[in-house]
């Protein structure tokens, strides 16, 4: 059975306990993301998209609301492999060479032998970087080592993968060249399966660049301010960032963030 | 004016790379010869002090006697000095062993920390010299005291090493090898352990002078052989020329192991900061 929305998110709150005062980082937030859509957050720091990547990730538990996984919970998503990671901080193990860290997931998974996965030379062919397999994390630049943590999350090919900032620590020029990147390989590996990406970011032209739809959170407690469909052709590359419908989506955006703020 | 090119007054003369071999050797040299030259002065400088001032052999024996008292007997000093290496390295051994379980249970349990650390430190701070009467009535004249007392020695730096490094794991790293499901076994063996090795590595540093501290200091109180025992006899025996040789021997002991664990080191953790090449 497949449910007619990837993710289902409705009256999601989230209260973190901060000694005797209680930090209320998401409130009765709505979110629904189609199969195959890519699907971007903003919104100004702190106002919890993080913190809803994560549940939806299954990371964390939500103090009230529903979450729907494929008709599923987060955490069952998770154990079945169904949902990929990649974090601000590529967090790779550096004693590990790049085969190396890519193929931890099937070494420490004891999983279903069924479960499709890409054969991790495929992988680095897929991200650009089978020319450095056996390369350590050290002798790679920052953006080399996000390939990276992109390849290791994609391993058991899952149909949803969760993205934190992914691009956030990078350079500017690393950054602008890794959102087309990202989408050459999500549109490369989409064609067997369905792959949505939710994506965390602060970048207005990061969230325009990739998406299909951005969704704006007002500051904490997180809620949805806005859904801006992006009606921009696909394949896309930089030279749409030039172009006037990018600018006033930008525009856009950049009104309903100001808006917000106290 | 000629026509040569300009140099900066700092710039040394370019010369041809030396063969990757060669450079090797160079590397060595760099490192070996300052202290070595430093050390031949020293030894100069004593020779000719003992001799000029005409200081009793009883004091400072200049440093010809004492290799000379070497050369005499060079297997008898050198079998001694294995007995306590060998003391030392299986104290450190024990030690080190107790203390890495110790470290996995603090590790992994609060309440475990709570109860055992206190008894860890008391173990710390009674001076080891005190207790080492107690372990010969115990262990009597034998192997097991001098290990003991290298292994009571040993064990402190060891656990506290131990039980930072299995806690400083990279928590994105964490994370994600959690969000595979790994199990708390995996957890360890793929995270915790490697993460570990630079701080095992600082321990061990530490930990082996220690060790032979604890092992000759064992010897002083229940020699039968060993390093410890040539020292107190020479003393006793105001044998100064033999006391030199030995403490020498106890040196160089402690130059190898520790030049040894520094290369050990840089092969091992050429992925942490402090041992990148750079690139």
């Amino acid at each position: 059975m497949v449910a007619s929305e990837h993710i289902l998110v409705e009256g999601l709150s989230k209260v973190f306990p901060h000694r005797g005062r209680p930090l209320e980082a998401l409130r009765r937030l709505d979110l629904r993301v189609g199969w195959g859509e890519f699907v971007s957050v903003i919104g100004p720091s702190g106002c919890g998209k993080s913190t809803l990547l994560r549940i939806v990730g299954g990371l964390l538990e939500p103090t009230a609301g529903r979450i729907h996984i494929d008709g599923r919970s987060p955490r069952d998503a998770q154990k079945t492999k169904d949902i990929g990671l990649v974090s601000q901080d590529p967090s790779l193990l550096p004693w590990r060479t790049v085969l190396g860290n890519v193929t931890l997931p099937l070494e420490v998974n004891r999983i279903d032998r069924r479960r499709p996965r890409f054969q991790p030379q495929e992988l680095l062919e897929l991200v650009g970087l089978s020319a450095f397999a056996d390369y350590h994390p050290h002798q790679l630049s920052g953006g080399m080592q996000q390939r990276v943590a992109i390849a290791r999350a994609l391993v058991f090919q899952p149909s949803l993968l969760l993205m934190d900032e992914p691009f956030g620590a990078l350079d500017e020029i690393t950054r602008s060249a890794m959102r087309y990147e990202l989408l050459r390989i999500w549109q490369s590996a989409r064609s067997d399966r369905p792959r949505t990406v939710l994506f965390v970011t602060h970048s207005i032209s990061e969230a325009i660049a990739l998406s299909d739809r951005v969704v704006v959170l007002t500051p904490r407690p997180g809620q949805t301010r806005a859904v801006i469909d992006i009606e921009l052709p696909r394949p896309r590359d930089e030279s749409i960032e030039r172009s006037t419908q990018f600018l006033d989506y930008a525009q856009q955006l950049r009104k309903l963030l100001k808006e917000e703020s106290p | 004016m000629t026509d040569a090119p300009l140099r900066e007054p700092w710039e040394p003369l370019a010369l041809a790379p030396p063969p990757e071999s060669l450079r090797g050797l160079r590397a060595v040299a760099a490192y070996v010869l300052p202290p070595a030259a430093a050390l031949a002065v020293g030894l100069v400088f004593w020779e000719v002090w003992t001799r000029a001032r005409d200081i009793s052999i009883l004091l400072v024996p200049p440093p010809s006697r004492v290799i000379d008292r070497f050369l005499d007997r060079p297997g008898f000093f050198l079998g001694e000095g294995m007995t306590t290496l060998y003391e030392a390295l299986l104290g450190l051994a024990l030690g080190a062993a107790v203390a890495l379980v110790a470290a996995v249970l603090m590790a992994h349990s609060r309440l475990a920390e709570r109860a055992l650390f206190p008894l860890a430190i008391l173990v710390k701070v009674t001076p080891v010299v005190a207790v080492a009467p107690l372990l010969v009535i115990w262990f009597g004249f034998g192997l097991w005291p001098k290990v003991c007392v290298a292994a009571l020695i040993s064990f402190f730096p060891f656990l506290v090493n131990a039980i930072t490094g299995f806690r400083s794991v990279n928590p994105g790293a964490m994370e994600f090898v959690r969000s595979l499901q790994a199990s708390p076994l995996q957890v360890f063996l793929k995270l915790r352990a490697p993460s570990a090795l630079p701080y095992l590595f600082a321990a061990l540093k530490v930990s082996l002078p220690l060790s032979l501290i604890g092992a000759v200091v064992a010897e002083w109180f229940s020699g039968d052989k060993g390093l410890g025992l040539v020292i107190f006899t020479a003393n006793y025996q105001l044998d100064t020329p033999t006391l030199f040789a030995a403490i020498a021997v106890l040196a160089v002991i402690g130059v190898a192991l520790n030049t040894a664990t520094s290369l050990v080191e840089r092969r091992v953790l050429f992925w942490h900061e402090a041992f990148r090449e750079q690139n």
